[in-house]
C-alpha cells in the first residue's frame, strides 16, 4: 500500500532531483532538538543553512530556546504545539532515542500534512519499528532517508538538514562542484568529499544513507534523482555489503563505486544482521561484481591498475576514489571543478619519538597542518615541557609504585633492583628526570653535587654539627642542614634556571648536550646578564672556575654552560648549579617527560643532594679547599657520588671497587612506595605547603618532612641485620667478610645458631610472650612453596655471584634458614630477605674498621641509618617532585570519618 | 543472536501456538527416548549447536534411529560433532531427540526483511525439506506484504495458489502460518524459517502442519526480544568474553560495535566510523586485534571504559596502538581521545608500562585540543607516536600503522620496553 508518487516507480517516491534533497525552502522541526547530540548539531545546521529550522521538539521544555548563531530556534513540548502556534514545516529531522523514533515519525506524519522528508539520525533502531516506519512512509508519501545517518546536505544551496555533515565547519568540505555523494557511511561522506577536493572536484548533494537493514533512502532512489539533477556530472557511491540495494541499478551518469567489507566473509563466524542468514549473494566481492558488470570494466581500479570506463570505476579504497573520478571524468570530457588543493601524502602533524632512532621509512618529520589548525598546533608547541592533571594525591604516586606480588619498588618505570646496578649518579637525577642519566649527565651532576659537599663556613654546618652534638639521629641531623636550605638560598638559582629554559624554550635547541648548537640569535639583557653573574661578596669563591674546569677535565658537554660563559662574565656558582641542572632537564623536558616546574626546581634538589651528604660527614673535616682530606680539585674532577658516600661514611677514599656494594645499598633503598612513612613525611609536607601554588612550597622543608618520617623503626632497623650477625661474628677472628677461604664451619654456626632460636622460642610460648623476629629473615610471604626466595635478595646475590663476589654474612644468613627449618623452628625454609642483604652488605663495608676498634656499635648504627637516608632521599625527591606537581593543597588529609577516637 | 533447531525452537512456536514436533532435550533418560520411540516409530537425533550454522544434513549430522540402541549409538556419536560451514566452524555439546512426523507433503516457509522490497517479505513453497535454492523459481513464491498489516490469510492463499500447492494443504497453512508473522515480529526477530513444516494428517485426513525445524535470528537493538525470557547462554558462542563485555556498554549514544579479528593480532585499532572500520580491517589483515566502530560520539565517560575493557583484553600484545577515523561530523575528538588517553594512563598505573607506538589518523570537531591532549598522555608515558590529520589518506596512515609495527616486531617493541622500564622485552 504506498501512495502515488513519481510515476513509473513501483513504490511511493516523492524527491526527483538531487536539488530537491536539501534546499533552501525547506523548513525543519527537529525532533529530541535539546539531546546532546542535536544541541551540538542543529546551531552549525541552522547557522549554515540560513535559518531553516523552525522549532525544536523536547517534551517538558516548552519555552526554552537553542541559542544558535543565526538566532534563537524556540522548543515546543510537541509537534502540535508548535502548529498550533502557526510555525509551519515540511521536513522532520529525528534525533529520538530509538525506542521513540517510531512513535516519533508517527507523530510527524499524523498532525502535518505538509510533511514531505524525513530525516531519522538515530542509530540502533529496531529492524520491527524500522519496518512499520517504512510502511507509515509509503502510505503517506513522506520519503524518509536514514536510519543510523548523518543527514543530507547540498554545497549548492548551502544547506545541510540533519546530522553533521561537514563537522562543525561544513565550509570546509562542502565545496560546490559537480559530484553527488551517496555513502553508507556518514563518517565517509565528508571524508570522501574532502578527498575529491584535493583533486580538485567539488560536490552538489551529499547523501549518508545510513547502513540498518532499511535504507529508507536507497541507491535505486538516488540513482533516479540523479539523473534529474543537472548540476551534477557524476556521483561517487560508497557501498558496504549485505542488502540489493544496488544490484542492477542504472544510474545514467557516470559512477565511482567504493565497495569496501570483503573482509567480512572472511571471519570465521557469522557477525551481524539477517543477511548472515537468509540473504547469500550480497557479499563485497558480489557487489564489486554488480559495478563491475555494469561499468564493463573488467575489474578494479588502483593506481597501478586504472581500470575504468566512461560509465564508471570500482574502488576498494576511498584513497582512489579521486583518482579513479578523474579518469572516468577525462573519457567522458570533463575536467575538474577546480584546481587541487592539495595531497593525501602521509603529513604528522604531531610526533615525538621519545629519543629512539626510527628507520628512515617510518622516521616521518612532522609538516605544517592546514590552517587553522597550524596555528593551533604551534601554539601547543609553545608549550613545552609537560602538563599534568591535578588530583588528590593522598597514598597515591605518580612517581613510584610497588608491586604486590614481588615487593618490587618502581621509581618512574626503575625497578629499586635495576637501580641498584646503576652508578649512583645515573640515578640521582632519575626522579626528577624521569630517565636514567647518561654520561654526559653522569659527568655533569658529579661536579654539580660535589661542588654542594664541603659545607666549610656554611651555617648549614654549623647547625648540623649542633645538631650532632645534641644526640640527635642521622635524620635529625640531615635535617638541620636541609633548615638551612632555604628560598633565599636558592632563589637565585632556580631563576637562572628559569631564565635559562625562557630562553632556549623557542631556540629549537633538542639536547642539552648538543654543543655544535649555534645559541648565538639569543639575546641577553642586561637583567639576566646580572642574574648570572657573581656578586662582589663572591670573589673569594673559587667554586666557579673550579666547576667549568672539572666540567672540562671531564669532557662534559653543556650548551649552557657554553652559553653563560660566552657571555663575558665571572658566572656565580647558581648560575653554573643551574646551567648544569638545565643541561639535564633539557631533553627530558623537550621530549614532555617532565615538567617546566619540574626542570625549574632540579637546582633545589642538586644543592639539598650535596648539602645533606655533607651534613653526615662531621664538621672537623670540612675544609677550606678540602674535604676529610680531599683537595677540591680531585673531589670536582675526578669523585663520583658513590666515592663521596663512601669517603662520608668511612672516611676514607674508596680503592678500586670498595665503593660498589654501598651504591648497591643506595640503590635498593630508594623507595617502598607512597605508603611508606618516608613518604607520607614527604608528601605531607607539600601537601601543608600547598602544591596548587608550587612557588610557595619549601622543597627543603618537604626533605625534612621525609627526615623527621624516618627514625630507629623506620632507617634505623637496619642495623638490627648487623646486630645479629656481629653476636655471632665477634668472635670468630674473622678477618676478612669477603674470602671465602675464611675457615669458618658456617653450617656447624647456624646450627648452634637455631638451636638456641628454637629454644628460646619455646620459652616464649612457655610463658605466653612474644615471639622474636629474626632480622633479615622473612615469613613466607612469597607463599605455597616448601623453600621460599625473596625476588629481591635472589636477584642481587646472582648478581654478586656472577661477579664471583663473596660475603660471609650473607652466606651465613642461608644456612640460618635453612637450620631453623632443619631443627624444627619453621615449618617451612623462610626466605633471606633484602634486608639481610643490606646488612651483610654494610658490614662487610665496615668490618675491619670494626674489629681494629676504629668504629663502636653506635658508629656502626649510625651508618646503617646514614645509608637508608642516602637512598630514600633520592626516593623522596621523587615523591616530593610528584607531589608537587600533581597534587592538590592539603590533599594528605584524612577524613573525619576515617578516623578514630580511642580510651 | 541465532537460534536454530527444534529444542528451543518448539518452545518459541508455542508462544503463538505454532504445533511443533515433539522433542527431548539432552538430559533424557533411555526410558523417555524408548517411550518416544514407541510413540512415534522413527526419531531424529540432531546435535545441538550454539548459534547459526547451516546445512547440518549435508554433512551427516542428523542422525536417524527406529530403536534405542541405534537412538544411543547416534547419541554418543553425535553429542560433540564438529561442523564446519565455511570459515564458520561449531562444536555440538549435546543432542536432541525428534519425534519423526510422518507426512507426504513438507513446506519451507521464511520470513525476512527483504531489501529488494523494503518490506517483510514471506518465501513459501509446497515443496520444502530440502535446499531452498534447488528449486524452480515457479515453485516458490516471494511475496512481500505490509508490516502494518501484517501476514494475513489471503496473503498466505494467493501465495499457494500462485504456486499451484495442492488443495489439501492450503487450508491447514493459511489457517497456521499467520501466527508466524506475530512470533517475528512481536519478539524481535530479524528473520525466521521453518524447514520442513510436516503436514501431519490427522483424523478424517485433516492435514496439520508440525515444524520439525527452526532457525531464526534476533535483532539484538531490539528490547522485544526480552519478552522470550531465553537464557543467556544461548548467545554465548556468538561473543567472546570480551565482546560480552564492551556489549554491556551498548547504548544508543555511541557506537560500540566491535568484535574480535585475531587475537593474536599486534595493532589495536579503535576505529571510528562504519566506513573506517571497514577500511582499517580490511587493510590491517591479521595484525587486527579487534574490528571496531566507536563513533557516534560517544560521551567521555563511555570512551573510557570502552578503551579500558580493550587494554585490559588486548594491549599486553599489542605493538601498536592506532586510533583511526577519517573526519568526524560530529564526534568530539578532543572528549574521545581525553577518555582512551585516561583509560591508557589508568592502566599503566594498575599493571604497568606496556611497550607501545601510538598512531593516530582523525579529524573532526576539536581535533587540535584531542591530539595535544593525547600527545600530553603519551609524553607523560614516555611512549612515541605520530599523529596525522585529516589531509593524509586514510589507507596511507593504515599501511604507516603497519610498517610500525613491523619495526616493533623486529626489535623496536624491545627500544621502547627499555626506554619506559617495562618489564618484558618480547
Amino acid at each position: 500500500m504506498h501512495k502515488p508518487g513519481i510515476e513509473g516507480i513501483p513504490y511511493y517516491l516523492g524527491i526527483n532531483s538531487l536539488s530537491e534533497i536539501a534546499t533552501r525552502d525547506d523548513t525543519v522541526v527537529v525532533l529530541n532538538a535539546m539531546g546532546g547530540e542535536s544541541r551540538q548539531v542543529t546551531p552549525v545546521s541552522h547557522a549554515f543553512s540560513g535559518g531553516n529550522v523552525v522549532f525544536g521538539v523536547s517534551p517538558g521544555r516548552r519555552g526554552q530556546k537553542l541559542p544558535t548563531p543565526a538566532g534563537d530556534i524556540p522548543i515546543y513540548n510537541n509537534v502540535r504545539e508548535g502548529l498550533e502556534d502557526g510555525h509551519r514545516f515540511n521536513t522532520g529531522v529525528v534525533y529520538l532515542p530509538p525506542s521513540g523514533v517510531r512513535d516519533g515519525v508517527a507523530e510527524l506524519i499524523r498532525v502535518n500534512p505538509d510533511l514531505r522528508k524525513i530525516v531519522i539520525i538515530t542509530e540502533k533502531v529496531a529492524v520491527h519499528d524500522a519496518r512499520e516506519i517504512r510502511a507509515m512512509a509509503q502510505a503517506n508519501g513522506v520519503d524518509v532517508i536514514g536510519g543510523n545517518c548523518l543527514g543530507v546536505a547540498d554545497s549548492w544551496n548551502r544547506v545541510r538538514i540533519g546530522g553533521a555533515l561537514g563537522g562543525d565547519h561544513p565550509d570546509e568540505s562542502l565545496l560546490k562542484g559537480s559530484i553527488a555523494i551517496f555513502s553508507n557511511s556518514g563518517g565517509f561522506t565528508t571524508t570522501i568529499a574532502q578527498y575529491l577536493a584535493t583533486e580538485g572536484w567539488g560536490t552538489s548533494t551529499l547523501i549518508s544513507s545510513g547502513k540498518d537493514v532499511y535504507i529508507h533512502y536507497g541507491a535505486r532512489d538516488f540513482a533516479h534523482a540523479l539523473k534529474n539533477d543537472d548540476r551534477t556530472k557524476a556521483a561517487v557511491l560508497y557501498v558496504e555489503p549485505g542488502g540489493y540495494y544496488e544490484r542492477g541499478v542504472d544510474f545514467g551518469k557516470p559512477v565511482v563505486a567504493c565497495v569496501v567489507g570483503r573482509w567480512k566473509s572472511k571471519l570465521t563466524r557469522a557477525v551481524g544482521h539477517a543477511g548472515a542468514m537468509a540473504g547469500s549473494g550480497d557479499r563485497a566481492e558480489d557487489k564489486e561484481d554488480w559495478f563491475i558488470d555494469a561499468f564493463g570494466t573488467g575489474g578494479l581500479f588502483t593506481p597501478e591498475d586504472p581500470k575504468v570506463s566512461a560509465k564508471g570505476a570500482v574502488v576498494t579504497n576511498i584513497a582512489h576514489i579521486p583518482a579513479a573520478l578523474t579518469a572516468v571524468m577525462k573519457l567522458n570530457g570533463v575536467e575538474t571543478d577546480f584546481a587541487s588543493t592539495g595531497s593525501l601524502s602521509l603529513k604528522p602533524w604531531m610526533s615525538n619519538d621519545q629519543g629512539l632512532t626510527l628507520p628512515a621509512d617510518i622516521d616521518l618529520p612532522p609538516v605544517a597542518a592546514p590552517e587553522p589548525y597550524g596555528t593551533q598546533i604551534e601554539v601547543i608547541g609553545k608549550q613545552i615541557g609537560a602538563v599534568i592533571a591535578r588530583q588528590t594525591m593522598k597514598d597515591k604516586s605518580g612517581a613510584s609504585s610497588m608491586d604486590p606480588k614481588t615487593q618490587v619498588t618502581s621509581v618512574h618505570g626503575k625497578s629499586v633492583l635495576e637501580m641498584a646496578l646503576e652508578p649512583l649518579e645515573a640515578i640521582f637525577a632519575l626522579p626528577l628526570v624521569h630517565e636514567i642519566a647518561d654520561d654526559n649527565a653522569r659527568a655533569l651532576l658529579d661536579v654539580a653535587v660535589a661542588a654542594e659537599v664541603n659545607l666549610v663556613g656554611d651555617p648549614a654546618l654549623v647547625a648540623a654539627e649542633a645538631s650532632r652534638e645534641a644526640g640527635n639521629s642521622p635524620n635529625v641531623v640531615m635535617a638541620a642542614a636541609a633548615s638551612i636550605i632555604g628560598p633565599n638560598r636558592i632563589d637565585r638559582a632556580l631563576a637562572c634556571a628559569r631564565t635559562l629554559i625562557t630562553l632556549f624554550a623557542q631556540s629549537g635547541l633538542r639536547d642539552g648536550q648538543d654543543t655544535g648548537f649555534d645559541a648565538s640569535g639569543i639575546a641577553v639583557d642586561a637583567e639576566a646578564r646580572a642574574l648570572f653573574a657573581a656578586d662582589d661578596d663572591e670573589a673569594d669563591d673559587p667554586r666557579p672556575e673550579a666547576v667549568l674546569k672539572a666540567v672540562a677535565a671531564r669532557g662534559g658537554k653543556s650548551v649552557f654552560i657554553d652559553f653563560l660563559t660566552g657571555l663575558g662574565i665571572r658566572l656565580s656558582r647558581d648560575a653554573l648549579l643551574a646551567a648544569i641542572a638545565t643541561t639535564i632537564a633539557w631533553g627530558p623536558l623537550l621530549r614532555k617527560r617532565i615538567t617546566r616546574l619540574t626542570a625549574e626546581t632540579l637546582p633545589w634538589y642538586l644543592r639539598l643532594y650535596g648539602v645533606m651528604i655533607g651534613a653526615t660527614i662531621p664538621a672537623e673535616h670540612h675544609r677550606h679547599g678540602s674535604l676529610w682530606g680531599i683537595p677540591r680539585q680531585e673531589r670536582f674532577e675526578h669523585w663520583t657520588m658513590a666515592d663521596l658516600c663512601f669517603l662520608a661514611m668511612t672516611g676514607k677514599k674508596p680503592q678500586g671497587e670498595d665503593a660498589l656494594p654501598l651504591q648497591m645499598l643506595i640503590g635498593l633503598l630508594i623507595s617502598n612506595g607512597p605508603g611508606s612513612i618516608s613518604a607520607q613525611g614527604a608528601k605531607g609536607a607539600v601537601a601543608a605547603d600547598g602544591p596548587q601554588t608550587p612557588s610557595r612550597v619549601q622543597i627543603n622543608k618537604a626533605m625534612i618532612g621525609f627526615l623527621s618520617h624516618s627514625g630507629y623503626s623506620h632507617g634505623g632497623n637496619g642495623f638490627e641485620g648487623m646486630a645479629m650477625l656481629l653476636e655471632e661474628f665477634k668472635d670468630t677472628g674473622l678477618a676478612d667478610p669477603t674470602d671465602p677461604g675464611h675457615g669458618l664451619d658456617l653450617k656447624a654456626m647456624a646450627k648452634r645458631f637455631a638451636e638456641a632460636y628454637k629454644a628460646e622460642k619455646a620459652a616464649a610460648k612457655e610463658v605466653g610472650g612474644e615471639v622474636r623476629a629474626l632480622p633479615g629473615i622473612h615469613h613466607p610471604v612469597f607463599k605455597g612453596n616448601q623453600v621460599n626466595y625473596d625476588p629481591r635478595e635472589r636477584f642481587l646475590a646472582e648478581y654478586l655471584e656472577k661477579r664471583g663476589d663473596y660475603n660471609i654474612f650473607l652466606a651465613f644468613y642461608r644456612e640460618v634458614v635453612e637450620a631453623i627449618y632443619a631443627v624444627g623452628a619453621t615449618r617451612n625454609v623462610f626466605c633471606v630477605n633484602v634486608d639481610a642483604v643490606i646488612a651483610a652488605l654494610l658490614l662487610a663495608i665496615l668490618w675491619k674498621d670494626y674489629r681494629a676498634g676504629k668504629l663502636s656499635e653506635r658508629a656502626l648504627e649510625t651508618a646503617a641509618f646514614t645509608v637508608f637516608l642516602y637512598g630514600r632521599m633520592i626516593g623522596s625527591a621523587a615523591e616530593i617532585d610528584d607531589h608537587l606537581n600533581r597534587g592538590r593543597n592539603m590533599d594528605t588529609r584524612t577524613p573525619v570519618s576515617a578516623c578514630g577516637f580511642v580510651v | 543472536m541465532q537460534i536454530t533447531g527444534m529444542l528451543y525452537g518448539s518452545r518459541l512456536l508455542r508462544h503463538v501456538g505454532f504445533p511443533a514436533t515433539e522433542i527431548l532435550g539432552p538430559g533424557a533418560s533411555e526410558d523417555e527416548i524408548r517411550d518416544l520411540i514407541e510413540r512415534h516409530q522413527t526419531i531424529f537425533i540432531k546435535p545441538l549447536f550454539k548459534g547459526g550454522i547451516g546445512k547440518k544434513g549435508k554433512a551427516g549430522l542428523i542422525g536417524k534411529a527406529q530403536d534405542l540402541k541405534t537412538a544411543l549409538a547416534e547419541k554418543e556419536r553425535l553429542y560433540f560433532a564438529e561442523h564446519r560451514h565455511g570459515n564458520a566452524v561449531a562444536k555440538a555439546n549435546g543432542v536432541t531427540f525428534e519425534a519423526g512426523v510422518p507426512a507426504e507433503h513438507e513446506v519451507y516457509f521464511s520470513i525476512t526483511d527483504d531489501t529488494r522490497y523494503r518490506a517483510p517479505t514471506m518465501t513459501l513453497t509446497h515443496k520444502g525439506g530440502i535446499e531452498i535454492e534447488e528449486l524452480d523459481k515457479s515453485e516458490i513464491a516471494t511475496v512481500p506484504f505490509d508490516a502494518l498489516t501484517g501476514l494475513k490469510a489471503f496473503v498466505v492463499a494467493n501465495a499457494l495458489s500462485d504456486i499451484n500447492a495442492s488443495k489439501e494443504v492450503i487450508s491447514p497453512l493459511v489457517q497456521q502460518l499467520p501466527k508466524l508473522w506475530e512470533l517475528m515480529h512481536h519478539y524481535g526477530m530479524t528473520t525466521l524459517e521453518l524447514n520442513p513444516i510436516r503436514m501431519r494428517p490427522g483424523k478424517g485426513g485433516r492435514l496439520t502442519p508440525v515444524a520439525c525445524d527452526f532457525k531464526c535470528g534476533f535483532d539484538r537493538d531490539d528490547p522485544r526480544v526480552a519478552r522470550l525470557g531465553l537464557p543467556d547462554h544461548l548467545f554465548a558462542s556468538d561473543i567472546s568474553a570480551f565482546e560480552q563485555e564492551v556489549n554491556l556498554l551498548r547504548t544508543h549514544q555511541g557506537q560500540s560495535d566491535v568484535f574480535v579479528i585475531n587475537d593474536q593480532g599486534t595493532i589495536l585499532a579503535p576505529t571510528f566510523g562504519g566506513g573506517a572500520n571497514s577500511l582499517v580491517t580490511e587493510v590491517l589483515g591479521d595484525a587486527a586485534i579487534i574490528s571496531s566502530d566507536f563513533g557516534g560520539n560517544p560521551p567521555y565517560e563511555k570512551m573510557k571504559a570502552v578503551a579500558s575493557i580493550c587494554y585490559r583484553h588486548f594491549l599486553k600484545q599489542t605493538n601498536v596502538l592506532f586510533i583511526i577515523g577519517g573526519k568526524s561530523n560530529n564526534t568530539d575528538i578532543f572528549e574521545t581521545f581525553r577518555g582512551m588517553g585516561d583509560a591508557l594512563r589508568e592502566h599503566f598505573s594498575a599493571h604497568g608500562p606496556t611497550p607501545l607506538y601510538v598512531v593516530v589518523g582523525r579529524g573532526g570537531p576539536n581535533l587540535v585540543r584531542g591530539l595535544g591532549n593525547l600527545a600530553e598522555t603519551c609524553d607523560a608515558l614516555g611512549l612515541p607516536y605520530r599523529f596525522f590529520g585529516f589531509d593524509s589518506a586514510i589507507s596511507e596512515v593504515v599501511n604507516y600503522a603497519k610498517d610500525v609495527d613491523k619495526w616493533m616486531r623486529g626489535g623496536g617493541r624491545a627500544e621502547i620496553a627499555r626506554l619506559i622500564g617495562a618489564s618484558e622485552a618480547v
